[in-house]
């Protein structure tokens, strides 16, 4: 669905990634992991077609036949409506501080793909329900809610909208075990029943183990290995990767 | 939580009249002569010994000026602001008489500078870099250095002597022939005088805190995920308009102070034109009555501003920070 | 390079209106009380070229000798509200606690007050003249100096270096004095900077509502006064020039104020 092909990045004169290839391939489970810094986040920024202004990039991204770099505003702009929901690390910060919950689950989900309120009001009760959320929150301002619980109304706007593509950033790093599974279950069903292709970002190999079909190690703003997640774990190439699976057992 | 915001809110609008009517008091403390006459002011000679007795013990006249401040504010409180030195009317009612002018003007050019810059604000705010962005920056510079009295004098020349189409001067009477639209077309020049000379201003603040607010997280994240732009829209100008209120707060004293000199220049007969004929003439109880109700008009405008930010930031009514 | 351009002009243009005001009495092709009856109100021609007012004085000589008092007012009157306000908002933010408490309640009622008000009143109270008007204004005008001084201070006193400073024993005048103000300079530069714009403001205003400078002293604010019954019999050039001369100044303080507030674009060249 996607690949990446020599990607570069540099802010202000300072290189965050280098000559990134990589694919994202239509109805996986593809996860990226690496060590913290190491520009993550900003590669799903680049992504989207919503790198800062000041950022630099050389290279392509193919999502399907177009080359994001080269996409204008409106062209990205329609692409992101259309396929992709992106789950953003930083939930607290995610939602606007001043507006009720309801409103802006609307906004992010069933105003979206063009359902009533009635429609979503059903639908969405369900999602929260099964996220341990209690239907209350829609009364309730973003800063009322715990990390976690605004976590999970991300989580709970995804599954609404079943994009095409879905991109979590660590979006399991304020929840408990108990939830984490929850997710994960949720989010391979989403991925077997629905299709969807999803690209999840994270620091923790149970969960790569037990959700992703690929996998990409990152260091350093470098992509250190890529492949199918049975291999890489029982065959490990880069030093990094070892150190990585062996801090695991 | 709403009784002990207003609370609060309340108390500081206290103070600021408290401080008020202390140099009001002043003024008739250093006015020249008698206090009782200074209150009573033109129809002091005619008063006989009995009334002046009445007047001293009203006032406390004869005790410490402490007692003297608490009975005047007493007086004041309950409305009796003394006598006009040269009009020889109660304070109150020729005040009463101007209040509806000031309000009236004030309130126009409030909304209209409201109204318009939150438009103006919007539209360069949301759009960085843009021609309107850029245009609004240097404008809004340009425009809030012009002296507003001085625009006026200029629109005076130009709309009432060259041209003759809008009257230079006066406030214009709803009662008399002309009716209402007698008063608008008196309400004109000084209104535009001070809406020219103020929209761009605070448009600009406006869109420097939206440009701010829109390099939010939130709004990449809605961005990102396909939110309509209108509500993205809707949500950073409410966001937005909390430091603009508070800028609008900020500077409403300025702005009174600004409409008394256009209240002048176009003779308009509100309370601000009316302080300066006091100073003008040293008609002591008349300029002591017209600082109060400036003062008071001052507190209340606060007051309804912060409603307004009550009503549009939940974090001051849910009183929480996580 | 456009914007810097940009400040170049702006800076000239503030530096010409301070050395036309400066030399005015050189300058000045008439002096500036020389009534003439039989030559009033005469339109801008090669005698006068800016024409004369109601007692036909030279309304250019006016101007210049007018900004001169209109400038030394504001430059007074700024220097006494950046002391005070200094100070105020010095004690304020260092020593915080109930005291800043206290002083910022009372600031916030005091900026509630128009400062036109009081000047209009105690002007009048004192009969003041040029100087209590200088006085006054600058009475008034420290509010906002202070409370920019005081969020600097906040703001540096949580500094590592100032921290050190506390630790290593170094004297509590030399800290406020070559820590704390030393690195509020900039900050408190461009608010001096619009308070000069503000003070010529209040001048102006002032004066032209017949309460600040006396008349028979010019100043552009007095010119002004005059000028609104001059506009009624058409005679227009007596009050363009002084408020045009205003305007170019507010204008060109206001720019070179934002250009400071934003630090990329601070200097002129390079
Ligand atoms: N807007 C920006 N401007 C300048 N530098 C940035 C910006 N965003 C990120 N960076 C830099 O890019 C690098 C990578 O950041 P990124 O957020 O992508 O890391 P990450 O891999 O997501 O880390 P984490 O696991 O902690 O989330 C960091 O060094 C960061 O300082
Ligand atoms: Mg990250």
């Amino acid at each position: 669905m996607i690949e990446v092909r020599d990607l570069s990045i540099h802010i202000q004169g300072k290189h965050i990634t280098h000559h990134m290839d990589f694919t994202i391939p239509r109805g996986n489970i593809t996860s990226l992991i690496g060590e913290s810094g190491s520009g993550k986040s900003l590669t799903v920024s680049a992504l989207l077609g919503m790198l800062p202004d000041d950022a630099k990039v050389s290279g392509s991204i193919m999502y399907e036949d177009r080359n994001v770099l080269d996409a204008s505003d409106q062209e990205m702009e329609n692409v992101r409506k259309q396929d992709i929901f992106t789950i953003f690390q930083d939930a607290s910060n995610s939602f606007n501080p001043s507006v009720k919950m309801g409103r802006q689950l609307y906004a992010f989900s069933g105003e979206r793909v063009g359902d009533s309120l009635q429609v979503f009001n059903e639908k969405m009760h369900v999602i929260l329900d099964k996220l341990g959320l209690g239907w209350e929150v829609v009364e309730q301002y973003p800063f009322q809610l715990s990390g976690g619980m605004l976590q999970r109304c991300m989580i709970a706007c995804a599954f609404y909208v079943e994009p095409a593509l879905l991109i979590a950033d660590e979006p399991t790093s304020a929840l408990d075990m108990v939830l984490q599974k929850e997710f994960i279950q949720l989010l391979i069903r989403l991925n077997e029943e629905k299709g969807t292709t999803i690209f999840l970002i994270t620091h923790d190999l149970d969960i790569v183990a037990e959700a992703a079909h690929e996998m990409i190690v990152m260091q350093q703003g470098r992509i250190v290995e890529t492949g199918k997640v049975e291999t890489i774990f029982s065959h490990p190439q880069h030093a990094y990767t070892k150190r990585l699976l062996e801090s695991r057992f | 939580m709403i009784g002990k915001w207003i609370g609060k809110r309340m108390v500081m609008g206290l103070i600021v009249l408290f401080i008020v009517s202390f140099l009001s008091f002043f003024i008739m403390q250093v006015a020249p002569g008698d206090p009782a006459i200074a209150f009573y002011g033109g129809n002091a000679q005619t008063l006989t010994a009995a009334e002046i007795e009445r007047i001293t013990r009203a006032y406390a006249l004869d005790r410490p000026v402490a007692e003297q401040y608490v009975a005047w504010l007493g007086e004041t409180v309950k409305g009796n602001l003394g006598i006009s030195y040269k009009e020889g009317r109660p304070v109150f009612e020729i005040i009463m008489e101007r209040l509806p002018n000031t309000v009236l003007l004030f309130s126009v050019t409030m909304f209209c500078i409201v109204i318009g810059s939150l438009w103006l604000g919007t539209v360069a705010g949301m759009r960085a870099n843009s021609i309107w962005d850029r245009g609004l920056s240097t404008i809004s510079i340009a425009t809030s250095s012009i002296p507003p009295f001085w625009l006026g004098i200029l629109f005076i020349y130009v709309f009432a002597v060259s041209l003759g189409i809008l009257p230079s001067s006066g406030s214009g009477d709803v009662g008399g022939n002309g009716g209402m639209v007698d008063k608008i077309r008196h309400l004109i020049m000084p209104a535009s005088v001070m809406i020219v000379t103020h929209v761009g201003i605070y448009a600009r603040f406006l869109q420097e805190s939206i440009k701010r607010e829109n390099g939010q997280y939130y709004v990449k994240v809605a961005r990102a995920n396909g939110v309509l732009e209108r509500s993205i829209r809707n949500g950073i100008v409410r966001n937005a308009s909390i430091p603009y209120l508070n800028y609008i707060a900020m500077t409403i004293p300025s702005f009174f102070g600004g409409s008394i000199i256009v209240e002048s220049l176009f003779a308009w007969s509100g309370i601000g034109q009316l302080t300066v004929k006091a100073v003008v003439t040293k008609d002591f109880p008349l300029l002591m009555g017209s600082i109060m109700v400036t003062g008071v008009l001052v507190v209340i405008t606060l007051f309804i501003v912060d409603l307004i930010m009550y009503a549009i930031d939940p974090k001051l009514r849910k009183g929480g920070i996580r | 390079m456009k914007l810097r351009k940009a400040l170049l002009f702006w800076y000239s243009l503030l530096g010409l209106i301070v050395l036309l005001t400066v030399f005015s009495t050189i300058l000045a092709p008439y002096s500036p009380n020389d009534m003439n009856m039989d030559e009033i109100y005469s339109a801008p021609s090669s005698d006068h070229w800016l024409g004369t007012d109601h007692l036909g004085r030279d309304v250019f000589s006016r101007l210049l000798e007018g900004g001169k008092v209109t400038l030394v007012v504001a430059s007074g009157s700024v220097i006494l509200s950046l002391f005070i306000g200094v100070v105020y908002g010095g004690i304020s933010g260092y020593f915080g606690g109930v005291i800043d408490t206290v002083m910022m309640r009372l600031l916030e009622a005091l900026i509630t007050i128009p400062a036109l008000i009081i000047i209009l009143v105690f002007q009048v109270i004192i009969q003041g003249g040029m100087w209590s008007m200088a006085l006054l204004i600058g009475l008034t005008g420290w509010l906002v100096t202070a409370r920019i001084v005081r969020s600097e201070f906040i703001r540096l006193k949580e500094e590592e270096f100032v921290k050190m400073a506390n630790m290593l024993g170094t004297p509590v005048w030399n800290i406020l004095w070559s820590h704390l103000l030393r690195n509020s300079i900039p900050a408190i530069f461009v608010v001096t900077l619009f308070n000069f714009a503000a003070a010529i403001f209040m001048e102006v205003s002032l004066s032209f509502l017949g309460i600040g400078i006396p008349p028979a002293i010019p100043s552009w604010g007095n010119m002004l006064y005059y000028a609104q019954n001059d506009i009624l019999i058409g005679a227009w050039w007596i009050g363009l020039f002084p408020g045009i001369m205003i305007f170019l100044t507010i204008l060109a303080i206001n720019f070179i104020g934002e250009a400071w507030k934003n630090p990329e674009r601070r200097r002129v060249n390079d």
